[in-house]
């Protein structure tokens, strides 16, 4: 395996982003609510585990094997 | 010679295909998660010739991800490889050996020893084998890419997983309902980086 690239380069990767992805106000405040929407849903319970992720896709692929 | 790399810059070269999208949402927040800036090209507009503004993108980047797992042939009615992607590696290794400080490359696939079948020219390049999973995805990218701290791979599945359920109203909202427009890529790309700051506050201040 190669050996993994130690990322050193100071970290302020939202302002960069914004920077270099702006987009419209209104998109911009939908993104706001949403981020604050998830929030508001994670304050109130723990950490999903792992396998929570898309058990749809994973049933489905299981029976396909 | 172009002005040096974004020294956060990674240069996606993926499938632009519907199949592909969970894997691609993926890339975006982990590369977010790592403080990297994902660039794709269908990011950049103007005129001219396509190709020269990929050019121009992978030489403004420090990275570049390329992943050949869906290197095959289309569907009816005329089936033909997907070319573009080994076509995109073949200018990034160009550009790498004239100036390997300036640019990694690193190649992707589903499965091992896939890449050896398809492009035999790349034994001896260690792909990162993502099984087609999203899961996968992160996993391979803590692999190729780390700092102190970093997130954890289950915490990178978090995010992902509340981004990916917001990709439909993305859609709404942009009126598109395809993910790698330009518009929803760079959605996705606050997104990620905004819950990635979120969950990991100590990412935001500088080194």
């Amino acid at each position: 395996m190669r050996k993994p690239i130690h990322i050193t380069t100071p970290r302020s990767t939202l302002e960069e982003i914004e920077k270099r992805f702006p987009v419209s106000k209104a998109s911009e405040k939908a993104i706001k609510a949403l981020v604050d929407e998830f929030k508001a849903q994670l304050s109130h319970r723990e950490e999903e585990p792992v396998n929570s992720i898309e058990p749809e896709k994973r049933r489905k692929r299981a029976s396909a094997a | 010679m172009p002005p040096l790399p974004d020294p956060k810059g990674v240069f996606l070269n993926v499938p632009y295909d519907e199949e592909f999208s969970s894997l691609y949402v993926a890339y975006i927040v982990g590369l977010c998660q790592l403080d990297l800036v994902p660039h794709l090209a269908s990011e950049i507009s103007g005129g001219g010739r396509r190709l020269d503004r990929i050019i121009q993108l992978i030489q403004s980047c420090r990275y570049s991800i390329h992943d050949l797992s869906r290197v095959e042939t289309s569907v009816a009615p005329a089936a033909v490889p997907r070319f573009n992607m080994p076509l995109e590696l073949g200018m990034t290794i160009t550009w790498a050996n004239l100036h390997p400080s300036r640019h990694d490359w690193f190649v992707w696939e589903s499965e091992s020893y896939r890449i050896q079948r398809s492009a035999s020219d790349l034994n001896g390049t260690d792909a990162y084998i993502h099984n087609g999973t999203p899961e996968g995805v992160l996993r391979e990218l803590s692999n190729a890419f780390w700092r102190d701290p970093m997130p954890s791979v289950p915490q990178m599945i978090t995010v992902y997983g509340l981004v990916n359920s917001a990709l439909n109203s993305i859609f709404v909202r942009t009126g598109t309902r395809n993910p790698y427009d330009r518009s929803v890529f760079m959605e996705l790309c606050r997104l990620s980086s905004s819950l990635t700051t979120f969950f990991f506050p100590s990412t935001k201040s500088a080194v």
